[in-house]
């Protein structure tokens, strides 16, 4: 038998919410019922109220008008620690709507398009026969830089956007050829070789060739005012305007309009597909995201490479807040209920416990990670184990189950540890997944019972996906996404996907895990988001800390 | 030969009460009036008409069918009943019950009813008056323990909540209070709206008894596959494995 490795990574924050001294094993517990009062966020929600008395002309806020005047706080409100960090927050401040570090990881999604440099450097070179040098390049970018913001290149008597608005805007390139690389302006390049691990560069280099690139942030205020189908209209008009200053064209020959479809379909990667009719959506909204892409652009895999697991658990943060609270919680349902299946995943350490519980089961038992075979046998055993632990923990520790009050938020728990041990120990998304769908049939014969049921008929039914590749059902995990047909519309699951994902070439080591555009792309050191950090992040979001871009206030009076 | 259904593996009491409920084979532990238990579902005032929405069946003047002709309407489908719900919080304490085991006690053992699997509840929706037969077997039977199993049509939140001091499951809205008799009453309706009375559903199980009657899986009752350390599968989780197996292979069909 494997090794045992139980941390209780849990227990710190547990003593976080509910008291130092607490006794977290007792199955008793006398409720106080001091309702909203006892949360600072609830009273500053009932205070804020107060003040908008008579300014909106209606009621507004008010917690003790439901449940017949019983208002939450019948039980302890608890705060949430966010895992591996210090941060710990109301969870009120966990819902993206108070969370601009939230809503700015999502912005920094859709402002962004990868764009070819390539195509149109060979419209210039062999339709025009004009020269394309590094220093065409440096200066195409430093106007390109002035243009993507929102200003005017070329055209007279043009509005502009005030650069205060729009000062998180940036493009820079990166290439797969060094040569070029040296001969970029520093300000303009995003340096593959300095960000990431020499082995991981040079993978990435490889999987790129020679070819270069434009790593395009519109800015975030436009995004917030359109949508993310608008990020590639914006960048290929100020690319086109851009190409037309820079290299001296006419505007409106004929060739700008190979640079113009070059830079709006035939060398652009969008960051997600668009969605059929019945979920209508463009390109670069979250329905369209696939959990590969998700993988790649969280970028702890080339900060702390050495911990499969730790990558795993940021891209589940990463997935979880934006599948399950943006997507779900609001483009697909609405409310407030999907924050908290949400953020138990990546609060409170229960999630890292289990995982690093499995994942060192899994090292122990096969010798490393990406070790063992990706079978079913491999699958059974490590989230049997990781399953059982898990329930056990819930069990043995009430406060634990209390903190996970909801099934749908342990299943969800339980069955990504499983599938983050499965995909380290095995190096195999599949073997991940299948996992996932074991825990879920496990938690379920246990304590007989597991989410709701839509939530349990997709992890009911899903063994059978796994190993399928029929056209409308199987694909690897990496390409699965948000839109997957068994997967559209249930909680819990879809930010868990993406880890597992994650984690399949986390413990391969692998420097990307489908697309090593995005992984670059999103190694940009000046976008808003701490891509590298998620769970950080979102706690500095939590705490206040957080300045996001696309705010409008210095174009309003003053509060 | 007559089919005799197996319903559930394993020789553990968990087991077997799993079977029990499946089966329906429950033992009568207590006796409700019928009044009481409609007052607490909250539907109709207890000796209230029905309402129905549509006339009895036989009024109806039904077209020629060979599916009307093989099943036999329930009581509440040939009076016109409406359909109602009644909806039960189980505390992972021990509770009798579980949401998946009220499902299938429900689908295998009541005509006319629409299961709804939760975790911290489990709902079942049929004609009125069915659905009030049915509640009665449920409150009665070894299925409830009145401390740990509380009917909650909304605001259900408490299955995996610690206990409160005096071993009642928490439930936010206080619709059950523990007597100074030691009985168990309800003081509202499933719904949380108050009861012109106080109504006595007896008293709780002993801790004891309560592990003796749950359907769930513990590590501190009877686990499902020992603890950590010491597995030891019981053949529940051995099936568990061979239908994801199953499932796994023919999705891929490898042929």
């Amino acid at each position: 038998m494997a090794k045992l490795h139980s941390k209780k990574l849990f227990i710190k924050a547990l003593n976080k919410k509910f008291g130092k001294d607490f006794d977290l094993a007792g199955q008793k517990v006398e409720y106080k019922r001091l309702g909203p009062e006892q949360s600072a966020r609830k009273r500053e929600f009932m205070e804020y109220a107060k003040k908008l008395e008579g300014k909106r002309g209606m009621t507004g806020y008010n917690p003790y008008v439901h449940a017949g005047g019983i208002p939450l706080g019948q039980r302890q409100l608890v705060p949430y620690k966010l895992s591996t960090t210090e941060y710990v927050v109301e969870g009120d401040d966990l819902h993206f709507v108070n969370n601009p570090a939230m809503q700015q990881m999502w912005d920094d999604i859709r402002r962004t398009i990868i764009v070819g440099l390539d195509m149109a450097h060979e419209v210039l070179e062999k339709r025009l026969g004009k020269e394309v040098t590094p220093e065409t390049i440096n200066n195409y970018l430093e106007i390109l830089n002035h243009a993507m913001p929102g200003a005017a290149v070329v055209q007279e008597h043009m509005v502009e956007t005030h650069p205060g608005l729009v000062d998180d805007c940036n493009v820079r390139v990166f290439t797969g050829d060094d040569n070029l690389a040296d001969e970029i302006d520093d300000q303009y390049l995003i340096d593959i070789n300095t960000l990431f691990p020499a082995d991981q560069a040079e993978t990435i280099k490889a999987a790129m060739g020679k070819t270069t690139w434009q790593a395009i942030h519109i800015p975030t205020v436009v995004v917030r005012s359109c949508d993310g189908g608008t990020t590639s209209r914006w960048s290929a008009m100020q690319l086109g305007m851009t190409f037309i200053d820079a290299y001296n064209m006419a505007a409106g020959e004929a060739a700008v309009a190979d640079l113009a479809f070059a830079a709006k379909h035939a060398a652009v990667i969008q960051m997600s597909d668009m969605l059929p009719a019945r979920r209508a959506r463009g390109p670069n909204n979250p329905g369209g995201l696939s959990f590969g892409f998700m993988s790649d652009m969280v970028q702890t895999s080339r900060i702390k490479p050495q911990d499969p697991a730790y990558v795993s658990l940021n891209v589940v943060a990463a997935g979880s807040m934006l599948y399950d609270q943006i997507w779900l919680g609001s483009y697909m349902s609405g409310g407030v209920g999907f924050t908290q299946y949400a953020t138990a995943a990546y609060t409170n350490d229960v999630l890292d416990d289990f995982s690093y519980y499995g994942v060192d089961y899994a090292v122990d038992k096969f010798g490393g990670f990406a070790k063992a075979k990706p079978t079913l046998e491999v699958a059974k055993e490590l989230a049997t184990e990781v399953t059982l632990y898990g329930l056990e923990q819930y069990e043995a520790f009430p406060t634990l189950f209390e903190d996970h009050f909801g099934g749908s938020q342990r299943a969800a728990v339980l069955a990504a540890a499983s599938g983050i041990t499965s995909a380290i120990a095995t190096g195999n998304s599949q073997a991940g997944l299948a996992a996932w769908y074991l825990s879920m049939l496990v938690h379920k014969e246990a304590h007989g019972r597991l989410g709701f049921f839509g939530y349990d008929l997709q992890d009911q039914c899903g063994p059978t996906n796994v190993f399928s590749y029929q056209s409308d059902e199987g694909s690897p995990l990496e390409i699965r996404g948000a839109n997957y047909p068994n997967y559209a519309m249930n909680v819990g699951h879809q930010g868990e996907y993406a880890g597992i994902t994650s984690a399949a070439h986390a413990g391969r080591m692998d420097a990307f895990a489908i697309n090593p555009l995005i992984k670059v792309c999103f190694a940009n050191p000046y976008l808003v988001f701490d891509w590298g950090d998620i769970r950080k992040c979102f706690g500095q979001g939590g705490s206040r800390e957080f300045r996001a871009a696309g705010e409008r206030a210095l174009v309003m009076p003053a509060l | 030969m007559a089919y005799t259904p197996q319903y559930y593996p394993g020789s553990t009491s968990v087991g077997i009460n799993r079977r029990k409920h499946m089966s329906g084979n429950l033992e009568k532990l207590r006796d409700i009036p019928e009044a009481d238990i409609v007052a607490i579902m909250g539907h109709r005032a207890p000796g209230a008409d029905y309402p129905s929405t549509h006339p009895p069946l036989k009024e109806m003047g039904e077209p020629d069918c060979p599916i009307r002709q093989m099943v036999e309407p329930t009581p509440g489908a040939a009076a016109g009943d409406r359909v109602r719900y009644n909806q039960f919080a189980d505390s992972v304490y021990f509770a009798p019950a579980i949401p998946y085991w009220r499902s299938y006690w429900a689908a295998i053992n009541c005509r006319g009813c629409d299961p709804g699997t939760l975790s911290g509840r489990q709902i079942i929706e049929a004609r009125e008056r069915d659905l009030e037969a049915y509640t009665k077997k449920q409150m009665d039977s070894e299925m409830t323990d009145v401390a740990l199993c509380s009917m909650r049509g909304c605001t259900v939140h408490g299955h995996s909540l610690r206990l409160e001091e005096n071993g009642l499951q928490f439930d936010m809205l206080a619709r059950t209070e523990l007597g100074a008799d030691g009985n168990v009453h309800y003081v509202k309706d499933q719904v949380g709206i108050p009861l012109d009375k106080k109504i006595n559903v007896g008293k709780p199980m002993s801790e004891a008894e309560a592990k003796k009657r749950t359907t769930i899986f513990r590590f501190d009752g009877v686990p499902l596959s020992g603890t950590v350390g010491a597995r030891k599968p019981d053949e529940a989780l051995e099936a568990t494995h061979h239908m994801w197996t199953l499932r796994s292979m023919w999705g891929f069909r490898p042929e």
